[in-house]
Parts: structure tokens; C-alpha cells; sequence
């Protein structure tokens, strides 16, 4: 159970700082560092994005909708909108899980308080946008037609929950288009993010309150 | 010993004490041959469903759980992911064997896929078994009752508001899952209850997101 949360709640912090990537950032295989630097001077950011889950099993993606809110050092929240509704908060040390029942949502308490400290320690790594300093993945860049960041997790265990990351970014523009997660073969999750605005003010409550 | 032997059917009788009486006599002769409720698949079918799990009466998860079934092969492909589209598990299965090709915790359990696909079965595939016996229950319901190899039997049953039930009971009578359908005829899986008997008792309550007929070559 531990592990399956540690994994999702990666995955929701990585989420985060791919989007911190700022525009007009444009990488090459030396850029890790400015990457880094160029992330410091994000202070908050909002964004929507579209989730399609490819699978073998699915004659079509499943498709979530969802929106994504930061502001640094450490407040995240992801919350899906449809076809579930959920929320992952992270605020002020605490982070929690909450999902649409009965007409309300209500905190997820499978996880246990030892993985969200594991996660806490993951988010400081994450945050500060280094790539390639998260010993859990080793971190390349490529330019193809569009700038392509690949994360490989290192340890074994990851490898059988995910098999590679894959971040596109426009050409040029440095914008991210969006985010490929490969867990098999016929198994991949594509988010593509819209509407994404930096460093614009987002209510405190935003990581307090779940409606 | 043999002074025992006359109590043997007793014995029996009452160790299956808890399995609901069928009143088959109380059938009347225009409506013996009335048709068991069939809520089952007749057709190849994909269904994705939103599953609440729930124990001691509060909901512990809501995953997403996607099902292809072929009624005909009586094989099924099944995965259970999170809200954020992370594949729990994954297994497929025809009558010679289950394969599972992905299982994190806490669906890594040996019995859990054995189970899960068990209970797939017992929704949506008819029952391999013989039809034991039909009549009414007690309430007044009419059930059909199918007596698998094992000795386990399923009760179909069609209540008075029309809506229809199935209970797995073990060979000695004690209630395994009750399978409540919701609604009647074709949105028949538009909300399933399962009521799971087991050390720990719990519930599944899947509410249908998409249903596609699945064409076979």
C-alpha cells in the first residue's frame, strides 16, 4: 500500500515541477542546471490539463479532466474533476487524499502517515526542479522535433510500476505540451496541460479547503 | 455408530441451516416453468465502472475497474486503476487459467485475483452449474437455484419490485456475496451492489461509466 502511494504521490510532485519549466526555457543536454535556476523564479502556478489513459483492455482512452495549483516552496493540489472526482493536497508538511462519496468528499485514510512523509522528502527534491538530482530516476534530454525530457527510474522495484517518463516540450517556446507516463508496453497515460498561468495569486485556500 | 446413521440427514439438514428454503410445491402448475431472472451477459461486452469500496460502512476507495467479458468463451480481461489512471491490477482469464500481469499492492494477494475474477463471474457470466431447483422463496420471491461442482450454490432470485439478486452460498449454507442489481432489463448494471461475507465483510458499490458490445471475430 506504502508503495503504491509513494508512487502516485511521485508522480503527482514530478507533475508539478514539469510544469515549472518556465516559457522560453529551451533545453539541451547540458541544461539541467539552468533548468534549476529558470525554476526559481516560478513562485505559483495554475493549470488545467486533459488525462487520457491508453491501455490494451480500452477500445478507447478513458479521459479525466482536472486542474493543477502551486505555489513554492511546497503547496501542490491535483484534483480531477471528471470521470472521478479527486483531490491529492499537499500544504504545510501534511499531504491527503480525498475523493467524491455519498455527495461529499472524503479523506482517503488507506494510505497512513508514513507514506506521505516519504512523499514530503520526495517534494523537497522536486521542487527545486532538478531532474537529474532525484536518485529514483536518471534524467536525459533530446531535440527532436520537439524538446524531449526522459525520466528512467533506477530501482528495481520502480521499474515494475513504470517504465520510463516522457516530457515534450514545444520547440523554442520551452512550453510543456504535455506528459507521457509509461507503465508497459500497451499501458501509457498522456496529460496535456492548457491554460497554464504563472505567477499569477492563488488563495491560500485552495490547499486548505475540498469542496 | 448405526444407532446415529437415522440422524445423519438431520445432521445435514441443519448444517445447511442457512440456506433460504425454496418452495417449489408452492408453485402454481400455470407457473412452473417460468423463466429464471437472467441478468447475465448474452453478448461479448466492455464495461468500465466506478467501484466504491466500502468497510464497516464507510467508503475506503473509488478506483475505476474495466471488464471485457465474453459470455460465449466465458474468458475475461480485467484492471482496476486510481482516479490518476495508475493500473493496480491487471489479469486476464478463460476457464483453464488465470493470468495476472500486474498486481500492486493491495491487490497483490494470492486470493485476490482468484477472487475478483470469481466475483466477475458470478455477476455477469451464467452460472456453469445445474439448475437445482426453482419455486418460491419464503418473502415470496421467485428463485432459481444452481448447484455448482463444488457443492457452493447461486440463488437467482427476482424480487417484487422486479429487480434481481444473486446469492453465492458455500455447500454448507452460509451466505458468501449477495449481488443486488438496481435497476431492471437493459440498464441492468447501471448500479451493482456486492456484498462480500469474509473475515472482514465488505461492500462494492460499481456504478456504470461506459458499456460497449464487443464485436468477435
Amino acid at each position: 500500500m506504502i508503495k503504491r502511494y509513494r508512487f502516485w504521490h511521485l508522480l503527482v510532485c514530478l507533475l508539478g515541477v514539469i510544469l515549472l519549466i518556465p516559457d522560453g526555457f529551451c533545453v539541451d543536454d547540458s541544461d539541467f542546471e539552468k533548468l534549476s535556476r529558470e525554476s526559481a523564479q516560478i513562485k505559483t502556478l495554475k493549470a488545467d490539463f486533459i488525462q487520457k489513459k491508453f491501455m490494451k483492455i480500452l477500445a478507447k482512452p478513458l479521459v479525466s479532466e482536472g486542474c493543477f495549483y502551486f505555489v513554492t516552496p511546497d503547496s501542490l493540489r491535483w484534483e480531477y474533476f471528471k470521470p472521478l472526482k479527486s483531490v491529492v493536497i499537499a500544504y504545510r508538511n501534511t499531504t491527503r487524499r480525498y475523493m467524491y462519496s455519498e455527495g461529499k468528499m472524503v479523506e482517503d485514510k488507506t494510505g497512513g502517515a508514513q507514506a506521505m512523509k516519504i512523499v514530503l522528502n520526495e517534494v523537497a527534491g522536486w521542487m527545486s526542479g532538478k531532474f537529474d538530482r532525484n536518485p529514483s530516476f536518471k534524467a536525459t534530454i533530446q531535440k527532436k522535433e520537439n524538446t524531449l525530457v526522459t525520466l528512467t527510474p533506477v530501482e528495481e522495484k520502480m521499474k515494475g510500476m513504470i517504465e520510463r517518463i516522457e516530457i515534450t516540450l514545444a520547440p523554442k517556446a520551452g512550453i510543456v505540451k504535455s506528459v507521457k507516463i509509461f507503465e508497459g508496453a500497451d499501458n501509457f497515460t498522456q496529460i496535456t496541460f492548457n491554460n497554464v498561468k504563472i505567477n499569477e495569486t492563488i488563495d491560500a485556500a485552495v490547499f486548505r479547503e475540498v469542496k | 455408530m448405526k444407532r446415529l446413521l437415522p440422524l445423519l440427514p438431520v445432521f445435514f439438514l441443519f448444517s445447511c441451516g442457512a440456506l433460504p428454503v425454496i418452495q417449489s410445491s408452492a408453485v402454481p402448475l400455470r407457473e412452473q416453468s417460468f423463466t429464471c431472472p437472467f441478468p447475465f451477459l448474452k453478448k461479448p461486452y466492455r464495461l468500465v465502472q466506478t467501484i466504491e469500496t466500502r468497510m464497516a460502512g464507510k467508503t475506503r476507495n473509488v478506483i475505476i475497474g474495466v471488464t471485457l467479458i465474453d459470455p460465449v468463451s466465458r474468458s475475461i480481461s480485467c484492471a482496476v486503476l486510481t482516479a490518476e489512471g495508475m493500473v493496480l491490477f491487471e489479469a486476464a482469464s478463460t476457464p483453464e487459467e488465470l493470468r495476472v500481469t500486474r498486481a500492486l499492492p493491495p491487490f497483490d494477494s494470492e486470493s485476490f485475483a482468484e477472487n475478483m475474477l470469481e466475483d466477475i463471474r458470478l455477476i455477469f457470466l451464467e452460472p456453469q452449474a445445474k439448475l437445482q431447483e426453482r419455486g418460491y422463496l419464503s418473502s415470496g420471491e421467485r428463485v432459481c437455484r444452481y448447484l455448482k461442482a463444488n457443492g457452493d450454490r447461486i440463488d437467482v432470485i427476482q424480487t417484487k419490485a422486479l429487480k434481481v439478486e444473486i446469492k453465492r452460498y458455500t455447500s454448507s449454507g452460509t451466505l458468501k456475496r449477495h449481488i443486488m442489481f438496481d435497476k431492471a432489463e437493459e440498464d441492468i448494471y447501471q448500479l451493482i451492489e456486492l456484498r462480500a461475507s469474509e473475515t472482514m465483510d465488505y461492500s462494492l458499490l460499481m456504478t456504470l461509466m461506459e458499456a460497449q458490445p464487443v464485436n468477435t471475430p
